[in-house]
C-alpha cells in the first residue's frame, strides 16, 4: 500500500495505491488523522490505483469520514474502481460517501 | 463434463493455522494462483480473495479471540467450475441471524460489522455449521442458471 499527497489550492489530494486491508488499514487511519491535525479539512482520496479493499478498509474510510465531519471538513472519494465501488454499494456506504468519477471533477466541486 | 473437457481437475488445499494475520497473504496467494489457472475474471478473483481474508480474520479475531491455544481449520477446493471454502474456529460460535444489518441507516456510521455481510453478498452459497464455528462458502466460476447470491446451503 502506498500513499502520496499533493496540494491543489487548499485541497489535499491523497492518492492511495495497492491493498487496503487488515495489514494496512491502520496506517491509512493514522495518515488521515495526521492530515486533519495539519488543518487538511478539504480532502479528496483518489482510489484509482487501489486493487483490493476488505471490511477493515471500509471501516477505515468510515472512521476518516466521521473525523472529517466532526472537524467540519469535507471528504470526497474519486476514481473509485468498479469492484471497490461495488463494495460501497453493497454495504450502502455510497449513501454517506461523496464519490466523484474523476479527481478534476472532485476539485471543481469544492 | 458438459461434453467439452477431457479432464476435470480438483485441487484441495488444507491448513491448520495459528491466529496470526501475517499468515493470510501466503495462504491467499497460494489459493488465488490455483483459481487464476481456471481463467476466471478479475472480479471473481477479488471475491474469492475477500472471502478468504474475511472468514480467516473473523475466525482468528472473533472466533478464537487470538487465543494462542486455539487453531483455525482452513480447507479450500478449486474445481473447474467452482471454488469452495471451509473455515472453522474453536471459539464459542455465533448465530449469524442475530448480527445487526450494517446497511440500516443507524448502522452506516458504525465502523465494524460488514465482514459477514460482504461474504453473504459476494459468494454464491454461504452456510454455517457447528453453531457458527464453521462457515462454508461456494463461488461458481461461470454464471449458473438460477443461482442466487448468498444462498444458504442446506
Amino acid at each position: 500500500m502506498r500513499i502520496e499527497k499533493k496540494k491543489k489550492n487548499d485541497v489535499s489530494v491523497v492518492k492511495v495505491s495497492g491493498d487496503i486491508d487488515i495489514s494496512s488499514s491502520q496506517e491509512v487511519r493514522q495518515y488521515f488523522e495526521s492530515l486533519l491535525e495539519e488543518n487538511g479539512n478539504k480532502v479528496i482520496i483518489n482510489l484509482g490505483e487501489v486493487e483490493y479493499v476488505d471490511s477493515s478498509g471500509l471501516a477505515a474510510f468510515v472512521d476518516i469520514l466521521k473525523k472529517m465531519r466532526a472537524s467540519g471538513g469535507t471528504l470526497k472519494l474519486s476514481n473509485v474502481p468498479g469492484k471497490v465501488k461495488g463494495l460501497f454499494e453493497i454495504t450502502k456506504l455510497d449513501k454517506i460517501f461523496d464519490m466523484v468519477d474523476d479527481e478534476d471533477d472532485a476539485l471543481d466541486s469544492f | 463434463m458438459f461434453g467439452r473437457k477431457d479432464s476435470f481437475s480438483i485441487v484441495n488445499i488444507e491448513k491448520l493455522l495459528k491466529n496470526d494475520f501475517s499468515l493470510l497473504p501466503g495462504i491467499t496467494s497460494e489459493v488465488l494462483k490455483e483459481v487464476e489457472k481456471k481463467g476466471v475474471s478479475s472480479d471473481i478473483l477479488f471475491d474469492v480473495n475477500l472471502a478468504m481474508q474475511e472468514s480467516l480474520q473473523n475466525a482468528m479475531q472473533h472466533g478464537n479471540k487470538m487465543d494462542p491455544t486455539k487453531k483455525v481449520k482452513f480447507k479450500a477446493q478449486i474445481t473447474d467450475n467452482f471454488f469452495e471454502l471451509s473455515v472453522e474456529d474453536e471459539g464459542v460460535g455465533f448465530d449469524p441471524e442475530t448480527l445487526p444489518d450494517p446497511t440500516k441507516d443507524e448502522n452506516l456510521l458504525k465502523e465494524n460489522g460488514r465482514g459477514v455481510y460482504l461474504l453473504t453478498h459476494l459468494m454464491d452459497e454461504v452456510c454455517y455449521e457447528n453453531s457458527g464455528r464453521r462457515v462454508i462458502m461456494k463461488k461458481f466460476f461461470t454464471e449458473t442458471k438460477g443461482k442466487r447470491t448468498g444462498e444458504r446451503c442446506a
